[in-house]
């Protein structure tokens, strides 16, 4: 592949530069997740307070389980591909392969998490179940957006000395943020879906 | 090389500058508001407000040239990371986007202090209005506006106003570090914080918010627009937390010189080091609750509503799960100031440099358990008081070691009296006073009685204003040497810190006598009886604002009329951002340094230099 062989060698800056990325992005989610550990307190603490019987309010029309699991797999889908295509090479035929797919399903997740959200099936006026829903699962669909937006220039810049061959490093750490986005997603899903 | 490679023919050619921002962020804002106008469900314009504030704030940011990086990756361009900063010493590179850190350290600092004179104005101003007991000067509704604008503003300057500065500048000059991790994110932490500032501003527009700081439901649902200002304002300080906070930790972590063992850093860097975990991981709760307030007053969501199943209480946790490790955040920089100062005037070792990380430490820990104290009067179960209470008291003992360390340094110890020394000596003085305070109101009984009135002013004014703008202002007399290349007049220094010291004093401390008499915080109106105490208090702050006044002098009479050229280590100081020249290179060493001694070696002749540094200049003794 005349990617890889123009592949440069390894400095000491790509090797301090692959430790500050490695660094950073475990510190960036150490941030997020306080960030939805707030969310999560919401939840339990309003599910809990139950303030004048109206954290669901009777007749209140719940969100689709199935509808949501579709989500949640096309979530795990874009981070597990993604992160099993990094751990083979980033600058293999593998991953030239794999991550645009990793990129249509996170396309997808969004456009599925977004559809949902725009025909919810109550008002966000109806309790305080609604409330967290929206507010939950919104502010994670505008995290994985985020992400897949990232994902984009990730494959964009896999070309002969870009950024994605020149520092593989750093788009396999990126990796983690996907994975870490995915748990994110499996936790809501049990909590707003499964459990509420 | 990475370095090498970064040589790309296509670029976006869009002249980034914060003029470029500002054109677009103005459009940026009447769309947002059209859009939030358009699709908002209710009808008071909030929505509108919000998208304005969030469309201005990133379109300033993609005139600035954020947008840029993200994009050329986006279209398969040449992005590779310029990893070192090789930029010219001309003025404009304090007026665009830089990455290097020492430019960015300047820009938060003339940005800080001009926000520090704004809030110091609007401090003016309530103290204005309290020279008379009723409201004639100042209607109610204005008064609690300048409030909280005042006090939004100083906690958006007092979170960054050492970490920003003198972090930004310092840490990797102090690490033997060329760089910080990541310039981009450092960028970023800075040029957030002017459209926090300008919007915050934009409350007085729409009659500003009646909350304070604390932003507390459900008042902060039915308050008007001013109130988005508040939101936006603060979500802004708290990116900057987050992302000043990877990018610190990340530095010092992953950056530090060969043997610049754990055991070996500079005390500051510790104390960055500590506020960095705090505000990376409390300020993502902040914008979570922000997030939610911001639902509830666009799209009619009932996170605070109790009738319609949530909890004002709910605001209340997670606004204190933030707001007192950010008091932290104000505070552990200062310690790390005093004690990284201290020693170098004391000529002696740092007294206990590993008891003092321990109480770094010890202080950022228990920080996490004590937020509940902030609720003993509004409703928290009384079983969990003793709790909080004890924790909040436990707090005392790491702040107690941290101040031994420093008394112990100065112990016996032949002083250089100099004007950064003094200010660390007030801030000493000052933060006893404001922390033994402070170990009444962790107290139920007493905190029940003094909660929601002066007393509780007064204590957290000695505690940030004492002690974390004192320490800032040893941070100047003793760092603007070196960043700047000019000595500020000692002279006049000497003067500022003696009126500064009385001044403050003579304001703050009568407002316990004020507190303890039962005047409430937030009023315009207070007992005739205490108008005299009032007018004294408010002539003394004027005084107190005089005196930042002649620090500004100073500044630009030693910068712009005197120019007397610093020398590269006017201290004789040994840590290793005083072995540098001055002006400070690009790339602040020829090669990494190698270190191989400690700062504090002071009063052994027979210490080593502190590093090998290949050849810039000879590194200071033990001496």
């Amino acid at each position: 592949m005349a990617v890889r062989s123009q592949a440069p060698e390894v400095n000491p800056e790509v090797a301090l530069d692959a430790r500050l990325v490695g660094i950073g992005v475990w510190l960036f989610l150490a941030a997020d997740l306080f960030f939805f550990a707030g969310w999560w307190f919401s939840y339990f603490y309003l599910r809990a307070l139950n303030n004048n019987q109206a954290w669901i309010i009777q007749g209140l029309t719940r969100p689709n389980k199935a509808y949501g699991l579709v989500v949640l797999l096309l979530a795990i889908g874009t981070a597990v591909v993604y992160w099993a295509t990094t751990r083979v090479a980033v600058r293999s035929l593998l991953f030239q392969l794999l991550a645009p797919v990793s990129l249509v399903l996170g396309l997808a997740a969004c456009l599925f998490q977004g559809y949902e959200m725009w025909h919810l099936g109550f008002g966000l006026t109806q309790g305080g179940y609604p409330s967290v829903f929206v507010g939950l699962t919104g502010s994670w669909l505008i995290q994985f957006l985020g992400a897949v937006g990232w994902l984009a220039t990730v494959v964009a810049q896999y070309r002969p000395a870009r950024d994605t061959v020149l520092r593989p490093h750093s788009a396999a750490s990126f990796s983690w943020i996907l994975l870490f986005l995915a748990a994110v997603g499996a936790i809501n899903y049990i909590l707003l879906y499964l459990v509420a | 090389m990475v370095a090498e490679a970064s040589v790309s023919e296509r670029r976006l050619s869009i002249p980034n500058n914060p003029i470029t921002g500002v054109v677009l962020a103005i459009p940026a804002y009447f769309a947002g508001v059209w859009l939030g106008n358009l699709f908002g469900l209710n009808d008071d314009q909030n929505t509108g407000v919000i998208l304005g504030y969030v469309f201005a704030t990133a379109a300033f940011l993609i005139g600035v040239g954020f947008l840029n990086y993200p994009l050329e990756r986006l279209f398969g361009w040449d992005v590779s990371p310029v990893s070192v900063p090789n930029e010219n010493r001309g003025i404009g590179r304090f007026f665009r986007l830089s990455l290097d850190h020492k430019v960015i350290g300047m820009q938060y600092l003339i940005t800080i202090l001009i926000m520090l004179l704004l809030g110091g104005i609007g401090a003016m101003f309530i103290r204005t209005s309290l020279l008379t007991p009723d409201s004639s000067i100042t209607p109610p509704g204005q008064y609690i506006m300048l409030i909280g604008l005042h006090s939004v503003m100083m906690i958006f300057i007092t979170s960054a106003v050492i970490v920003g500065p003198f972090g930004n500048y310092l840490v990797p000059l102090m690490i033997g570090a060329r760089r910080m991790a990541f310039p981009r994110l450092e960028a970023l932490s800075f040029w957030v914080v002017p459209p926090a500032a300008v919007i915050l501003l934009a409350a007085i527009f729409w009659g500003g918010f009646p909350t304070g700081w604390t932003g507390y439901a459900p008042l902060s649902e039915q308050a008007g627009q001013g109130m988005d200002s508040y939101i936006v304002g603060f979500g802004l300080i708290a990116v900057a937390l987050v992302s000043s906070g990877v990018n610190m930790l990340a530095t010092i972590i992953g950056m530090r010189a060969p043997g610049m063992t754990w055991t070996r850093l500079p005390i500051f860097v510790w104390g960055i080091f500590t506020t960095s975990i705090l505000g990376l991981l409390a300020a993502p709760v902040l914008a979570a609750a922000l997030v939610q307030l911001a639902l509830d007053r666009t799209t009619q969501t009932s996170f605070f509503l109790a009738a319609n199943g949530g909890s004002n209480y709910l605001w209340q946790n997670l606004f204190w799960f933030f707001g007192h490790p950010e008091v932290y955040i104000f505070i552990l920089p200062a310690f790390g100031i005093i004690m990284e100062i201290v020693p170098h005037f004391a000529r002696k070792p740092l007294w206990g440099y590993r008891t003092a990380v321990v109480g770094l430490f010890g202080v950022a820990l228990l920080s996490w358990f004590v937020w509940q104290h902030h609720l003993f009067v509004s409703g928290i179960a009384p079983v969990l008081r003793p709790f909080y209470m004890l924790s909040t008291e436990l707090i005392s003992i790491p702040t107690g070691i941290i101040f031994l360390v420093t008394l112990g340094t100065l112990w016996r110890a032949r002083v250089w009296f100099t004007v950064p020394l003094l200010f660390c000596l007030g801030f000493l003085f000052n933060f006893l006073i404001g922390g033994i305070s402070g170990v009444y109101l962790s107290d139920v009984p007493t905190d029940v009685t003094l909660h929601g009135s002066y007393f509780s002013m007064a204590h957290f004014h000695y505690t940030i204003m004492g002690g974390e703008i004192f320490a800032l202002m040893a941070a100047c007399y003793y760092w603007l040497p070196k960043m700047t290349g000019k000595m500020l007049s000692p002279t006049i220094g000497r003067i500022h810190f003696w009126w500064m010291f009385i001044a403050f004093n003579s304001t703050f401390f009568p407002l316990f006598i004020a507190g303890i008499l039962n005047m409430p915080r937030r009023v315009s109106v207070y007992n005739p009886a205490l108008q005299g105490l009032n007018d004294w208090v408010t002539i003394s702050a004027y005084f107190l604002f005089g005196s930042m006044v002649l620090f500004a002098a100073n500044v630009i009479y030693s910068l712009f009329f005197v120019s007397r050229p610093a020398l590269a280590n006017p201290w004789h100081a040994r840590s290793l951002e005083w072995q540098v020249p001055t002006p400070v290179p690009a790339r602040n060493f020829e090669r990494v340094p190698v270190i191989v001694a400690g700062p504090y070696d002071y009063g052994d002749p027979n210490a080593r230099p502190v590093a090998d540094l290949g050849g810039l200049v000879g590194a200071t003794g033990g001496g």
